[in-house]
């Protein structure tokens, strides 16, 4: 018997939840009651499926019930508890609230912080939400997907700063791919010149140019986006194992790699442009001069 | 004759290369007195080229002893070279290879302010040897606004910079036309009238036949001499 | 011509390429330097916070920084520790929400604090008094700015709460109080309502007047003893709680909630330092490729093997440092933009930086930008280490 000291995160099992109707825990007395624990929490109190422990919600442990462990889960992955310990169990509800509730307190039987509602069709949630907000004053209804009222998503300000981060580098990057490609016109001056002087026109050696950096343009984008994906795998591996979770950091999605090429192609043929332009716009043999 | 200033005993150099060493120069003895001007002359790929850097302390001999005034720098590590070619050797190439980006006044300089002269000294040398040059009114003028004869003649300056005893030219007038390879002649006529000892490799019948002695080189050996008078 | 002079006279010979590596670096080391902000600035930022009140110990019930189960018996355990000799002063908190009536009706929602009244104060005052003893007519309430704006009240106004401290559901009568003062309290979001008021007051207020519980302990630790020995002292005396010094409890802190930004930071300013070094080496060696015959020229002429690395290690210290010092300002203003995004976070308080600068992050700085830029030279200073001098000038006449 594992004797465990645990005043926190006792989450509602609403999905083993039990009528709550007042009636005892889910088990005869005799037989602990059954819980599941996260497998963090199976890990690092060195717990095993089918050990009975103790819970509390008192920090002294005053008025521990016993009950089993009947499975370990997987917490929901949640970004923004990365970093905690996702030291969690869950119980029957009505388990829950016998050791929760205040005894002084006649409705703590009957209350509940949460209820959560699964539709058929999760298209119907804002018209569900507002219908039932409507019939159930002093309720707060709202759809999973829409963040409370009033209150910023903090991913979306996350994902505002991950654009703003992408914008600076997106400009550093064409900085660098512009001193790249003025380099690489300043080897090839002799080449355009002796073009030049051959007797092809600046369209023409503007054409060459256009396509030439179209095409390092479409194979760089395409090789960023190879290794963006050949690199996930080594960033979520080696994050899941950092914050000990299953929350997938880096995904590259279709879309994702789409706009990455419609980005870097453009930039890559205007830079080769750019800097191939005053190199064709010169006459004769000061092409060659440096 | 005066003692040599450069002297070459039994030297051989020896290029390694993927199919085999190649000897562009073999076993070839050499004496250069001091005041000497010799041009150096044979077919391509003779080891002209190869016998002035030698000479010039640019390249060591795989075998054999090379002295510079008395002293061994066969096997001298590459930082005494460095040294002895800033102090005692001046370079003229063929292509000139003044730095673009300075002036010819500039350009000029930088040697004797390697070699750590004064700032003061370094200003009068260099007002000097422009003024020897002929190329004053164009001190501060880039190399990509000199005509190749100015360019090569602010070259012939910079090596000179340092007052070096010997004055090494590897085709001086290869880029030049007649005219202008003539004034590069007629100013190393001058540097040697000086008193500096010149050694020339070329392909320009002008210089060959110009200077007081003449090595014809073949297979790396010096296959003949000639003085004139 | 000295080192330096002639390595910027090689730099500017190719401008555009120039200009555009000082660019390039200045973008990444902006980039870089904020990083390097974010990566201590929430810590920072919250040491100052908790620091400002002059408290520097924290007492819970559990070794849950916020949000944990309350310090029951708190009366007697604020007496035990204020009896020990390296405590100067307790002071205990409640926390829990209250509801008030906007002069328009609307209902407002506030944070509700109790605090037990000593010395220091978790807040600054702005306006008006303080929370005073008790006297004859309404308890005393301070509120913030925010609060005192939507109320319509100042200083000696009154204002009506109505309390919520408890866990379930309560329907408690609203408590008539006089506001004190305005203060600034440190942990208030940018457009936070909160008030609070003395203990006694609070739990009179929330219908827990028999309720001997509070959140949160803050102690403040006597001169000449220090917050490690009070917390060694507290933990010897009361087992049965945890108490944190504002170092440990900013430690938590960065281990799990600044955790992300702490990773970020690490991941972007490895990918800065990457691309600034690889800008550098590129731009280095083509540069040396396109100077070989000169490169060969001057060495012919005397320059030393040493004196000609000497100049491309100096071109790229010339570069980094150029980028460098442009990246400093540009970091400042890029930084206030992305401290600006990240605010708008919820639970923020508004007295919150993201990005702190700090000698020590300038310090990092710039070192990692003169390793950068040493390790970028390391192979154009090879190249022209080896360059052998007779078979470029061959080459060159050759071709």
């Amino acid at each position: 018997m594992a004797d465990l000291r645990l005043a926190l995160l006792l989450l509602l099992a609403g999905l083993l939840a039990a009528p709550a109707s007042g009636a005892g825990p889910a088990a005869a007395p005799e037989d602990p009651a059954p819980i599941v624990v996260s497998r963090q929490l199976l890990r690092s109190q060195g717990l095993a499926v089918g050990d009975v422990v103790s819970l509390s919600s008192d920090p002294s442990g005053r008025e521990a019930r016993r009950f089993r462990i009947v499975g370990a889960y997987e917490p929901t992955p949640d970004p923004a508890r990365l970093g905690d310990a996702w030291l969690e169990a869950r119980l029957h509800l009505p388990d829950l609230i016998s050791l929760t509730a205040d005894p002084a307190d006649p409705q703590a039987g009957e209350a509940v912080q949460a209820i959560n509602v699964r539709l058929v069709d999760p298209g119907d949630a804002e018209a569900f939400a507002r219908e039932l907000a409507a019939r159930l004053p002093g309720l707060a209804v709202r759809s999973t997907a829409a963040p409370p009222a009033g209150r910023v998503d903090p991913f979306v300000v996350l994902e505002r700063f991950h654009l703003a981060i992408a914008v600076v580098t997106v400009v550093a990057s064409s900085v660098f791919l512009l001193a790249l490609m003025v380099m690489l016109v300043d080897e090839r001056r002799e080449t355009v010149a002796t073009l030049r002087l051959i007797g092809l026109r600046r369209r023409r050696i503007l054409l060459q140019v256009a396509l030439e950096g179209l095409v390092i343009a479409v194979a760089g984008a395409a090789f960023g986006v190879v290794l963006a994906a050949a690199l996930q795998a080594g960033f979520n591996r080696f994050f899941q194992w950092r914050y000990d979770t299953a929350l997938v950091f880096v995904h590259v999605t279709p879309a994702i790699a789409g706009r990455s090429v419609l980005l870097a192609v453009p930039l890559g043929l205007v830079a080769s442009l750019v800097s191939s332009w005053g190199l064709v716009r010169r006459r004769g043999l000061s092409v060659a001069r440096r | 004759m005066s003692a040599a200033i450069v002297e070459a005993r039994g030297v051989t150099k020896a290029f390694p290369m993927p199919a085999g060493p190649v000897v562009a120069v073999r076993d070839l003895s050499l004496a250069v007195p001091a005041g000497d001007y010799v041009a150096v002359c044979g077919p391509s790929g003779c080891g002209k080229s190869t016998l002035l850097h030698l000479l010039g302390c640019v390249e060591t001999p795989t075998a054999g002893t090379l002295l510079l005034e008395g002293r061994d720098v066969s096997e001298l590590p590459d930082a005494e070279r460095s040294a002895i070619r800033l102090a005692k050797v001046g370079f003229v190439f063929q292509r000139f290879f003044l730095l673009p980006m300075l002036t010819a006044w500039e350009n000029v300089e930088l040697p004797a302010a390697e070699a750590g002269v004064s700032r003061g000294e370094r200003r009068r040398r260099t007002g000097e040897l422009l003024d020897y040059v002929g190329l004053a009114h164009r001190a501060h003028h880039r190399p990509s606004q000199l005509s190749g004869g100015e360019a090569q003649r602010v070259a012939v300056a910079r090596a000179l910079a340092n007052r070096p005893r010997l004055l090494l030219a590897d085709e001086p007038t290869g880029e030049l036309d007649q005219a202008t390879g003539r004034q590069i002649v007629a100013l190393f006529d001058r540097v040697h009238g000086d008193g500096t000892t010149v050694v020339v490799v070329t392909h320009d019948p002008a210089i060959a036949s110009h200077t007081p002695r003449t090595l014809f080189m073949r297979d790396g050996r010096i296959e003949s001499e000639e003085r004139a008078g | 011509m000295r080192v330096w002079a002639f390595a910027l006279r090689s730099l500017v010979r190719q401008p555009g390429r120039a200009s555009l590596g000082v660019l390039g670096i200045a973008g990444v080391g902006a980039l870089l330097f904020d990083m390097l902000m974010l990566s201590r600035g929430l810590v920072v930022s919250l040491q100052e916070v908790l620091d400002s009140a002059g408290f520097d110990v924290r007492v819970m019930a559990t070794d849950v920084p916020f949000g944990g189960p309350p310090v029951t018996g708190a009366r007697a355990a604020a007496a035990a520790i204020a009896a020990l000799p390296e405590v100067a002063e307790v002071v205990p908190v409640a926390f829990g929400r209250a509801r008030a009536a906007g002069p328009d009706g609307r209902v407002l929602h506030a944070g509700f604090m109790g605090v037990e009244t000593g010395a220091r104060r978790p807040w600054t005052l702005l306006a008006g008094d303080d929370l005073a003893a008790p006297r004859p007519g309404p308890p005393s309430l301070v509120v913030n700015r925010n609060l005192a704006e939507a109320l319509g009240v100042s200083p000696g106004g009154a204002a009506t709460l109505r309390a919520d401290c408890s866990r379930g559901a309560s329907a408690l009568p609203p408590a008539r109080f006089r506001v004190a003062g305005i203060v600034d309290f440190p942990f208030d979001e940018a457009a936070g309502l909160s008030a609070a008021a003395r203990l006694e007051d609070f739990r009179h207020a929330c219908g827990l007047d028999e309720l001997d519980e509070a959140q949160l302990l803050l102690v403040a630790s006597r001169e000449g003893h220090g917050p490690a020995a009070a917390v060694r002292a507290i933990r010897e005396a009361r087992k049965d709680l945890h108490a944190f010094t504002n170092e440990e409890l900013v430690a938590r802190f960065q281990e799990v909630g600044f955790s992300y930004f702490r990773q970020i930071s690490t991941v972007l300013s490895t990918v800065t330092l990457v691309f600034a070094f690889l800008l550098i080496t590129v731009l280095l060696t083509v540069s040396v490729n396109q100077r070989f015959a000169e490169i060969a020229a001057l060495r012919a002429l005397g320059f030393s093997r040493k004196r000609v690395v000497q100049d491309v290690l100096c071109q790229s210290a010339l570069l980094v440092g150029a980028g460098g010092a442009l990246s400093l300002p540009l970091g400042l203003a890029l930084s206030t933009w992305l401290d600006a995004i990240l605010r708008a976070m919820p639970e923020i308080p508004a007295s919150f930086r993201f990005f702190v600068f700090e000698p020590r992050a300038l310090g990092l700085h710039l070192a990692l930008l003169a390793v950068t830029a040493v390790l970028a030279a390391l192979y154009p200073m090879r190249l022209v280490a080896g360059l052998p001098i007779a078979a470029t000038l061959r080459d060159e006449a050759v071709t």
